[in-house]
């Protein structure tokens, strides 16, 4: 196929490099209804005149989901499995007016980088953190991951998942986080509006977005198809306009609870060290 | 038909429909057949296409875009940017 430069077609092709398009993403995979969502609150925020493209870096780690970062439009950085949350205080500390915003799985975020994730959100330190909950580490074939849920036959545990999973969502609200949000790829509108809110804010923002990946989770639990994966995570998943943290808990059988579970405005790491707000 | 086989070397070959106030376009080469758009669709305005992409894919046509209530479901939940909704009338 002759390459020219691309045109720009779809109204979301300025965020992307469409010289990397399609994505190496399996038919169906919900990653990249997240990032279209996430696309369309930027633009939100660009025409509002209060964000400037040129002051956005991108972070990931390794992952499908950290993946995403090869195909954003804006200064990126691809580096080590677990590390993105380090790599992105580093880029925030050398340059604080630049937004930062880090995106992985849940294995890159919660299980390998987990420490980090935990003490940013301790310090509260001005970064968007968006983990794309899969249940599985997808890239590498469908290892167990911090969130699978207990039972579930993946090729590291053959006979059904023993360890019950991390609620992330729970783990960051009980830290110095300012915001705190669950969205589904089955509701690209709450992640659009959930991440347009996160962009106006300081401090730790985590958004968890549950996901789809009908290639490898889906055949560990016989959802092969991505129209039946998508149907079957919609019918599970619930909005609550104020969701308490005790009903945060991911369960495939009482359902998955979206919404906000935290907004508040403690004194960003950025503030405290630069004196712009005290103790 | 809008398409024709021609498509195969072309990378921004679209299939396009409208009706009065909604155009549905389907950038062919970047659909990978995973069927949300047409399983969001709440007024089924889209099919499975016969054509074959560049890449063995069937992309959606929107057979019965006279019912389309340009609500974008199908733009929003294609994870990757091959169909789009405009807004004519
Ligand atoms: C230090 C290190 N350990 C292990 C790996 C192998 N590895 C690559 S991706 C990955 C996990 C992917 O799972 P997740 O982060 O949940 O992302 P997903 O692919 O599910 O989106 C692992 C273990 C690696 N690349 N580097
Ligand atoms: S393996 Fe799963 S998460 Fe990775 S691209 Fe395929 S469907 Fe998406
Ligand atoms: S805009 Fe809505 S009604 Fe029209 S084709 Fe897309 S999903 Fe269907
Ligand atoms: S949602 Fe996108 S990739 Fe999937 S069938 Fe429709 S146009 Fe193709």
């Amino acid at each position: 196929m002759a390459m020219k430069t691309p045109p720009l077609i779809h109204p979301l092709d300025k965020h992307l490099r469409l010289d990397r398009v399609p994505t190496m993403y399996c038919p169906g995979c919900g990653i990249g209804i997240a990032l279209g969502a996430m696309f369309r609150a930027l633009d939100r925020r660009f025409n509002e005149g209060l964000l400037d493209p040129n002051r956005i870096v991108w972070v990931g780690g390794i992952g499908c989901s950290a993946r995403a970062t090869l195909y954003v439009n804006y200064d990126a950085a691809h580096v080590l499995h677990g590390r993105a949350i380090p790599f992105a205080l580093g880029v925030i500390l050398a340059n604080p007016n630049l937004q930062v915003i880090v995106i992985g799985g849940d294995g890159d975020i919660a299980g390998i980088g987990g420490n980090h994730l935990i003490h940013a959100a301790k310090r509260n330190i001005d970064m968007i953190v968006v983990m794309i909950t899969n249940f599985v580490y997808a890239m590498t074939g469908g290892q167990v991951a911090p969130t699978t849920p207990v039972g579930v036959k993946t090729t590291t545990t053959p006979y059904g998942n023993p360890e019950p999973p991390i609620n992330v969502v729970k783990v960051v609200t009980s830290l110095n986080a300012n915001y705190v949000a669950r969205a589904s790829v089955t509701t690209p509108h709450y992640i659009e509006s959930f991440f347009y809110k996160a962009l106006g804010m300081k401090g730790f923002r985590f958004i968890e977005i549950v996901s789809t990946c009908p290639e490898v989770y889906g055949r560990h639990i016989g959802l092969r198809d991505p129209v039946d994966m998508y149907n079957e995570l919609k019918k599970r998943v619930k909005y609550k306009q104020k969701p308490s943290i005790e009903e945060s808990d991911i369960s495939w059988d009482t359902g998955i609870v979206i919404g906000e579970f935290l907004e508040r405005n403690n004194p960003s790491y950025l503030e405290l060290l630069t004196g712009v707000r005290g103790k | 038909m809008v398409f024709n086989l021609s498509a195969l070397e072309e990378p921004y070959a679209l299939i396009s429909r409208e009706h009065g106030k909604f155009r549905v376009c389907i950038i062919v080469n970047r659909c990978k057949e995973c069927g949300l758009c047409i399983a969001v669709c709440p007024t089924k305005v889209l099919v499975k296409s016969s054509v074959i992409n560049a890449y063995g894919y069937h992309p959606p046509e929107p057979a019965n875009i006279e019912k389309c209530i340009g609500c974008r479901l199908c733009e929003y939940n294609c994870p990757d940017f091959a169909i789009f909704v405009e807004r004519v009338g």
